[in-house]
């Protein structure tokens, strides 16, 4: 079988996977349903810490990638294991067998319009994270207005939160939240800037600098409370009601675009596949690991190898990083199954 | 017919007539009891309704038709309304048919009230046998009737599945008792008096029967044992009565009138709230029906196990079961008797005292009154609403397309509407926050008060007293906009609703068709498996004190596949608290009629 | 003498001398009270809270802090109305603590 390995997902783990595998001398197969690769980052404008374009990150797996099998627009139709590895029939028919499986599925963000007391999808001036990198690329979005005046942002939407199915912090989003207020503050200068929170979480490399930044440079406001009713006023414009939870009083603010920062949930597609290769699921739907320790990127079943977000939130140095090292345990592995 | 004995007397009817005065006793020591626990303004009205033509007769209809012939059960399980009808109408006609036959052909022995009882044994046969050939007949038909429901009853106590039960009560000790003296009754007196046959007469079953005998059994030793046994059986049958699930049989003839002449549960334990938990006949109906049965560790928290508490004094456990109810009122509607377990429960989680009261003195009318404006309409959003701002809206844009002229009661938030703390069974919280909301709405001017949560609806229309002012739900005043041909809605064939009953606004108040003929203005309506009075709680209720939100999960999902029987695009409700919870959890959109005609009503 | 300072009272709470009986108990009935993380949204969507300072994080927090009177102050203008418990992320019956404090509140007072 020619050291075939079959990765599900042609996000950036999905790619860092096949780019080092290929380097290795495996033979990487992507399957990717979308019909481009890239993922969630291709969504993306530019990229915290540094503010490198995502575009940079991706660009150069085209060159890396020369010779890879990608099949887009496919998905797993039956995965059954062999005697040695696992043969893979694809919604296109084709066959595969493979030595070895590596997961990298991701995640879903989380649909804001299910918190339905922030009223996305039903006031006109509130959107996501993700709408938001949207406008930053293409400036176009009837619900951002044109020169706001101020503006809010809603930390853990859909994370951390029983109600929503998710229990999990979503671990990218207090970054990603200060990220974009610095961008808004750069397009909109004069605008006044709401971060309501429950905990800052910023414990990458360089995050609490940021974080500094946003406060002394760019005067963010940052408010400790969760923000429980969002109305819209008679002008059109957005009212969020939350308790300023440190000076102990309810407060108000009235403001012309509310960002949701929708966390990272669990892919739900992942169900299907996971209940037919018999592979178990954490409770936050998540793929369940060997153990969270030393063996993350590996799952209990034989040849079965993870990477990236389908094990839980991660930023994207991290998921480059697992990706890496998911490939060098395919490889091991490979090597020690000859 | 002829006496056997001179005296009219034998000692083997001892038993029985001991039972007798025992049961007799203790009812009437019990109707007493009821009575003097009742407040002073329930007994006159009580009393009063016992010589009022109108409820007397309606007490009369009642009684035959709950207690003897089981009409409701009837309706609902046929297999079971016959059971329950052929031993209690069967019974009932034997004893009548007993008195007819003493009056007959022994009209000096009518004083003796053990004696249509054993009719068979103190008599013989005379000439005039044709005379008494069509009562030995029904004695006999009604005999087999009861021996047919005594049957089904046995299978019944070991297969419940085969009558449609999955889940029924298990019986304490004494129950047991009961039950199997009931069960014994009936064949023993079968047997005796076709022991007796060939002397008092009988008729198709008791004479062949006879016959059979004296086959091998060629003389009448067994003759006195039977009528022994059958008369013992009788006497451990009342004795137990009073305080076994039977008790349910006398209780319930009290529960009829008291419930006929208007009375409301006042006090926990005492009066009208102890005869309600007395008549729960322990049928088990209401394990099935209740919500949280999908859970097996929640099903001893129906009603059926408070009324058993209740009766045992278990305060733990009435308590435990008090808090956790939904108060969905499905058990009431399922019940044969109509215990009305939510009130039985508010009525005990009123018991309690609280060391912290609240008030509500600081709120000022007037400043709420300055942010509402002017309107014929006034549209009271509610806590929940402002929590679901999609039906907020939605109802806003509905009016003023219809053209109403309406204004909000809440714009910036108000106060409760009093039901929830009227729940947790603390009413003077919730008289004081009823009193403001009174004055507010009477002053605001408006006609009409509009309210889009069934759980304020069910308040105002119930507890609040507006004179001059009519109380709607949104989707009885959508409908009667459509019918005025104020709002036009198109209707969209290919989209499948499933429409759920809140338990507040169907079982609440009543409220079915109206919801109904919105969504099939809009859209195709398909039913739910269980739908209307049956309709099952979403999980999310107010009600339960105690329930935690990961418990309710599973009463959420059960109602959720109960919704999605007739595979429909999505579910409409015409409850906010509905409409969160679902949304929780469902994979299918859920919406409010309010956005599904507002929807529709985008197109025209 | 005089140190041209004077000494006042501390301030400060003195978290292992704090009377947690109440507290207690109320997780012994309603354990979800314990995963309480302030983050405020019971406070910011109660219906009472705008007349009245309501607050189940606050309660929560001044009974673990031993400020008894604070709690029943707080108490004393909530309406049971449920919203708390509906937006609050950790799924907490906040109905129930509320209940079970205004209950047991003077019996913990007098040490019962």
């Amino acid at each position: 079988m020619k050291n075939n390995i079959l990765i599900i997902g042609g996000g950036i783990a999905g790619m860092e996977t096949a780019r080092q595998l290929k380097q290795l001398g495996l033979n990487p197969i992507i399957v990717e349903k979308n019909f481009a690769l890239g993922g969630h980052v291709s969504q993306w404008n530019r990229l915290f810490p540094d503010m490198i374009p995502a575009k940079e990150v991706l660009d150069p797996y085209e060159d890396s990638l020369e010779g890879v099998e990608i099949l887009l627009g496919t998905e797993i139709a039956s995965i059954n294991r062999l005697q040695k590895g696992w043969s893979v029939t694809l919604s296109t028919g084709k066959n595969y067998s493979c030595k070895a499986v590596v997961f990298a599925t991701g995640f879903r963000l989380f649909e804001a319009e299910k918190k339905e007391e922030y009223g996305y999808g039903i006031y006109d001036h509130v959107i996501t994270n993700s709408d938001l990198e949207n406008w930053f690329n293409t400036k176009l979005d009837e619900r951002v207005p044109e020169k706001p005046q101020a503006v809010g942002f809603i930390h853990c939407v859909g994370s951390r939160d029983i109600k929503a199915g998710n229990t999990q912090c979503s671990k990218v989003c207090c970054i990603t939240a200060i990220k974009q207020a610095i961008e808004i503050k750069e397009a909109f200068p004069n605008a006044e800037v709401y971060c309501f929170y429950m905990d800052l979480r910023l414990f990458g490399k360089k995050y609490e600098d940021f974080y500094i930044k946003a406060q002394r440079d760019y005067g963010i406001h940052f408010i400790r409370g969760r923000v429980s009713e969002v109305s819209e006023t008679i002008d059109g414009r957005v009212q969020v009601k939350a308790e300023d939870t440190l000076a102990g009083k309810p407060v108000k603010v009235r403001l012309d675009l509310l960002v949701l920062m929708s966390g990272i949930v669990c892919n739900r597609e992942n169900e299907g596949l996971a209940k037919a290769m018999e592979m178990p699921l954490d409770e936050d739907g998540f793929f369940r690991s060997r153990n969270n320790v030393n063996a993350i990127t590996e799952a209990d079943r034989e040849g079965i190898f993870y990477a990236g977000t389908c094990t839980g939130p991660k930023t994207v140095p991290e998921t480059i990083a697992e990706a890496r090292s998911a490939a060098l345990c395919v490889y091991n592995y490979v090597k020690n199954n000859k | 017919m002829t006496e056997r004995l001179v005296t009219g007397f034998h000692p083997f009817v001892i038993p029985f007539v001991a039972g007798m005065f025992f049961v007799l006793g203790y009812c009437l020591y019990g109707i007493i009891r009821i009575l003097v626990e009742l407040p002073r303004a329930d007994r006159q009205k009580f009393l009063l309704s016992l010589i009022t033509p109108k409820t007397v007769w309606k007490n009369i209809k009642d009684i035959f038709l709950n207690c003897l012939i089981h009409v409701k059960l009837w309706k609902r399980n046929k297999v079971l309304g016959f059971m329950h009808s052929s031993i209690a109408f069967g019974w009932f006609m034997l004893i009548v048919l007993g008195h007819i036959e003493v009056m007959l052909f022994l009209p000096e022995r009518t004083r003796f009230f053990y004696y249509p009882i054993f009719f068979n044994f103190f008599v013989a046969e005379g000439e005039n046998t044709i005379q008494g050939a069509v009562l030995f007949f029904l004695m006999d038909l009604f005999l087999l009737v009861i021996l047919c429901g005594i049957t089904l009853a046995v299978i019944k106590r070991f297969r419940s599945l085969l009558f449609g039960m999955r889940r029924t009560t298990k019986p304490s000790f004494l129950d047991r008792i009961g039950l199997y003296a009931l069960w014994l009754i009936f064949p023993l007196r079968l047997l005796s008096e076709s022991f007796t046959a060939h002397i008092s007469g009988g008729s198709f079953l008791t004479i062949p029967m006879n016959w059979l005998f004296r086959q091998f059994l060629g003389n009448d030793l067994n003759f006195l044992p039977t009528w022994w046994a059958y008369s013992i059986v009788l006497s451990i049958f009342l004795f137990v009565l009073p305080f076994t699930r039977y008790m349910h049989i006398p209780a319930e003839m009290m529960l009829i009138p008291l419930r006929n002449a208007g009375l409301k549960i006042k006090h926990p334990r005492k009066g009208f709230a102890r005869v309600q938990f007395y008549s729960c006949p322990g049928c088990g109906v209401c394990i099935d029906a209740c919500p949280m049965s999908v859970r097996k560790e929640n099903q001893k928290d129906c009603t059926v196990y408070l009324n058993r508490q209740l009766r045992r004094n278990n305060e733990s456990r009435i308590e435990e079961i008090s808090d956790k109810c939904l108060m969905c009122g499905k058990c009431t509607t399922v019940c044969q008797v109509q215990v009305d377990g939510p009130h039985i429960r508010q009525a005990q989680r009123a018991l309690r005292s609280y060391s912290i009261n609240p008030h509500y003195t600081q709120v000022s009318v007037d400043e709420h009154l300055s942010k509402i404006g002017k309107g014929k309409v006034l549209y009271f959003a509610g806590c929940m609403t402002h929590l679901t701002p999609g039906i907020k809206k939605a109802v806003g844009e509905v009016l003023d397309r219809a053209g109403v002229s309406w204004t909000m009661m809440d714009p910036d938030g108000g106060l409760c509407c009093g039901r929830p703390m009227l729940l947790a069974g603390r009413k003077e919280p919730a008289r004081a926050m009823m009193r403001i909301n009174k004055e507010i709405i009477l002053a605001s001017g408006c006609d009409i008060l509009l309210l889009s949560c069934p759980i304020c609806y069910r308040v105002f229309k119930e507890n609040y007293n507006l004179p001059g002012i009519t109380v709607m739900h949104h989707s009885v005043f959508f409908n009667e906009l459509i019918k005025a041909n104020l709002l036009k809605v198109d209707k969209d064939a290919e989209m499948k609703l499933a429409y759920h009953d809140p338990c507040e606004l169907g079982r609440g108040c009543g409220i079915y068709d109206q919801p109904r003929e919105l969504v099939s203005a809009a859209g195709t309506l398909v039913e739910a498996a269980q739908n209307r009075e049956a309709s099952i709680c979403c999980g999310g209720s107010l009600g339960s004190l105690s329930l935690s939100y990961e418990k309710r999960r599973d009463i959420t999902l059960n109602s959720i596949k109960n919704l999605k029987a007739g595979n429909p695009d999505a579910i409409v409700t015409a409850c906010p608290l509905c409409q969160t919870t679902f949304k929780n959890y469902s994979d299918i959109p859920v919406l409010d009629i309010s956005q599904v005609i507002l929807k529709e009503n985008k197109k025209g | 003498m005089e140190f041209g300072f004077k000494l006042s009272p501390s301030s400060a709470i003195e978290l292992d001398k704090i009377d947690l009986s109440l507290y207690e108990k109320v997780c012994e009935i309603e354990p979800t009270a314990k995963t309480c993380i302030s983050c405020g949204s019971c406070s910011a969507t109660c219906t009472a809270s705008e007349y009245s300072g309501m607050s189940v994080r606050k309660m929560l927090l001044d009974l673990q802090r031993g400020r008894h009177a604070e709690v029943e102050r707080i108490l004393s203008h909530c309406m049971l109305c449920g919203k708390c418990t509906m937006v609050c992320p950790r799924g907490i019956n906040t109905r129930r603590v509320i209940l079970t404090v205004s209950r047991y509140y003077d019996n913990v007072e007098a040490g019962l």
